[in-house]
């Protein structure tokens, strides 16, 4: 549906995004994430027409999106960063005029404008002026402007950004349901996001492209899992015999979290190679040196930390895996 | 083509109802027609208006025993009026035209216009008519006044005249939002547009003065440049077609060029 082929953009010398390759299959969620200033907006600008690419091409249901730009346009819902609208018109009227403007039939249009008001849940603004609406509402006015044609694409810039908590829950129900009719690519710099609504994500960084596979393949690929002991040993000699058992990647000592009380306690870390199960040996090794184990714990990589190491640079081995059940719903910039 | 239609009709239809949500629109008709109607009671009936000044003449002529040349005051009311309209239309359009673009790119609209199936000049024809038809609004009620006054005349004035000079009227604001609409493409200052443009009809006013003194063939082309010329040969009842040709080549030249700008502008945002 969407193929975006060696895709550059420089504005002036500086490079914006550098040979972007990536495809969207129909009806799929792709989850385009990067930090601030990575290319997210420069490629999804380009996806949209709204700016040409230096070299590369770009094409959505087999239109090149900058030589075939109005059938582009046609098939496309955009929304831009921050959402187009006039503050002057009412919700209704807004989506009035955009359905008139992407050509939807004058008998479908009242169809077509109350499916979109009715997806987004605006029924009680229809008829409020957008000026009046809070950024909450007037997000979701964006995202039913995208979708009033019913496009066979949808492009979203950030849709979630500047929503409270139960907001931004309710344009994610909102973009997952448009899932399977829709081809959908959205950016965004929060984590969650892309492991609570995309089945792929592209991670891009500085104008590169330095992942693309399914949230979970990341999550346990990348970093591997791991677990964390409390052992009533000394640490070093632990960690020796620990390093030599097949699928242990690496083990490191961590600070105790009562280590003021009970001084005789020692905490590890352990890392896994990807896909081993160590587990079970860790613990056969650990009974028959004759060190008692007060908890093992299993650790997951989130893709938090798959995209810290994937867009700082970091060593593979420096990395910290954390827990799986840890939310995360800051913005990692 | 029929689609091209649709896509004008739907930046025309949204251009006129922005007009009656915008204070500025309501602010600028009253001033307009404050104005304009202190023009036409001064001119007409004020102790300096043309018809005080064809009865003192008259009266001198009858004291003095000398008859006085007849001097036409439909015709002279009308041209002066028009005149001064015209000069205070050079105050009123450029705040007509400012936001036409300038408030599209500061509201990220024009990304929404840029992204969808229109095409660039579509949208510079559908706000140059909702814009021109708001002034034309705005100079309607002047023409119901005038014919009223104008049918008390003797001899009366064939209502051919006062439509050609508003017609004039109306084609010089074309000219002059078409300039200032791909001004206002350029910026997304408003303030900026509207002084950018204020400037330029200044001087398009005033290129005869400047015309004059440069003289030779180089002053004869810029002289026919000039929009009051043209717009006062209009204002006086002389159609000529060569003032129908240069308004409708700055309308031609405005809409291109907005077309090409929001282009160029596609190209080269960062």
């Amino acid at each position: 549906m969407i193929e975006v082929e060696h895709l550059s953009k420089s504005y002036g010398a500086n490079p914006a995004i550098q040979d972007i390759t990536f495809s969207v299959e129909p009806g799929e969620i792709v989850g385009f994430l990067g930090p601030n200033g990575a290319g997210k907006t420069t490629t999804m600008r380009i996806l949209a027409g709204y700016l040409p690419a230096t070299t590369g091409t770009a094409k959505i249901a087999g239109y090149e999106v900058h030589q075939n730009s109005l059938a582009v346009r046609q098939r496309i819902g955009y929304l831009p960063e921050t959402p187009p609208l006039y503050p002057d018109m009412t919700v209704e009227g807004f989506l009035y005029f955009v359905a008139r403007l992407k050509g939807v039939a004058a008998g479908d249009r009242s169809v077509r404008v109350g499916a979109a008001i009715e997806r987004c849940n605006l029924q009680e603004k229809r008829y409020v002026l957008i000026r009046k609406l809070s950024k909450g509402f007037r997000q979701r006015v964006g995202i039913a402007q995208a979708i009033v044609h019913d496009p066979p694409a949808i492009i979203l810039d950030e849709p979630t950004v500047g929503l409270d908590p139960r907001q931004i829950i309710e344009v994610r129900n909102l973009i997952k349901s448009l899932a399977g009719s829709h081809t959908i690519i959205l950016s965004t710099h929060i984590l969650p996001e892309v492991s609570m609504t995309c089945s792929r994500v592209t991670i891009i960084n500085r104008g590169k492209v330095v992942a693309i596979d399914t949230p979970d393949n990341l999550e346990a690929s990348l970093v591997g899992a791991g677990y964390e002991l409390e052992i009533d040993s000394d640490a070093a000699a632990a960690q020796q015999v620990l390093q030599l058992l097949p699928g242990v990647r690496l083990v490191e000592s961590i600070p105790s979290l009562d280590a003021g009380t009970l001084t005789n306690r020692a905490c590890l870390r352990v890392i896994s190679e990807p896909g081993a199960e160590p587990g079970r040996d860790i613990v056969t090794v650990l009974v028959g040196m004759g060190v008692g184990v007060y908890e093992m714990r299993r650790t997951r990589a989130t893709l938090e930390d798959v995209f810290l190491k994937l867009t700082t640079e970091e060593k593979l081995d420096a990395a910290l895996p954390s827990e799986s059940e840890s939310i995360v719903s800051g913005e990692a910039d | 083509m029929g689609v091209v239609l649709g896509n004008i009709i739907a930046i025309y239809r949204r251009e006129l109802q922005s007009y009656f949500a915008s204070p500025l629109a309501y602010a600028i008709a009253g001033i307009f027609w404050l104005l304009s109607g202190f023009f036409f009671l001064v001119l007409l009936v004020g102790p300096q208006g043309y018809i005080q000044l064809a009865a003192i003449a008259d009266l001198q002529g009858q004291q003095q025993g000398i008859p006085v040349p007849p001097i036409d005051v439909a015709d002279i009311f009308l041209r002066e009026f028009l005149g001064l309209i015209g000069s205070l239309a050079l105050f009123i359009l450029p705040i007509l035209s400012m936001g036409l673009y300038a408030e599209e790119r500061k509201r990220g609209t024009l990304e929404l216009l840029a992204t969808s199936p229109v095409t660039n000049w579509a949208v510079a024809v559908g706000k140059l008519l909702g814009v021109l038809t708001f002034f034309t609004t705005l100079v309607l009620p002047l023409l119901v006044y005038e014919l009223i006054t104008l049918s008390a005349a003797s001899p009366p004035v064939p209502p051919a005249i006062p439509l050609l000079g508003h017609l004039g009227l109306i084609l010089l604001a074309a000219a002059v939002l078409s300039l200032g609409m791909f001004i206002s493409s350029l910026t997304s200052s408003t303030i900026l547009a509207a002084i950018l443009t204020f400037a330029l009809i200044l001087f398009l006013w005033v290129i005869d003065a400047i015309a004059k003194t440069v003289g030779g063939g180089v002053g004869e082309a810029l002289g026919h440049l000039s929009l009051l010329k043209h717009y006062s040969n209009l204002t006086r009842g002389i159609f000529d077609t060569s003032s129908l040709i240069l308004f409708a080549s700055y309308i031609v030249l405005g809409i291109f060029l907005t077309a090409q700008s929001i282009d160029a502008l596609r190209f080269q945002r960062s």
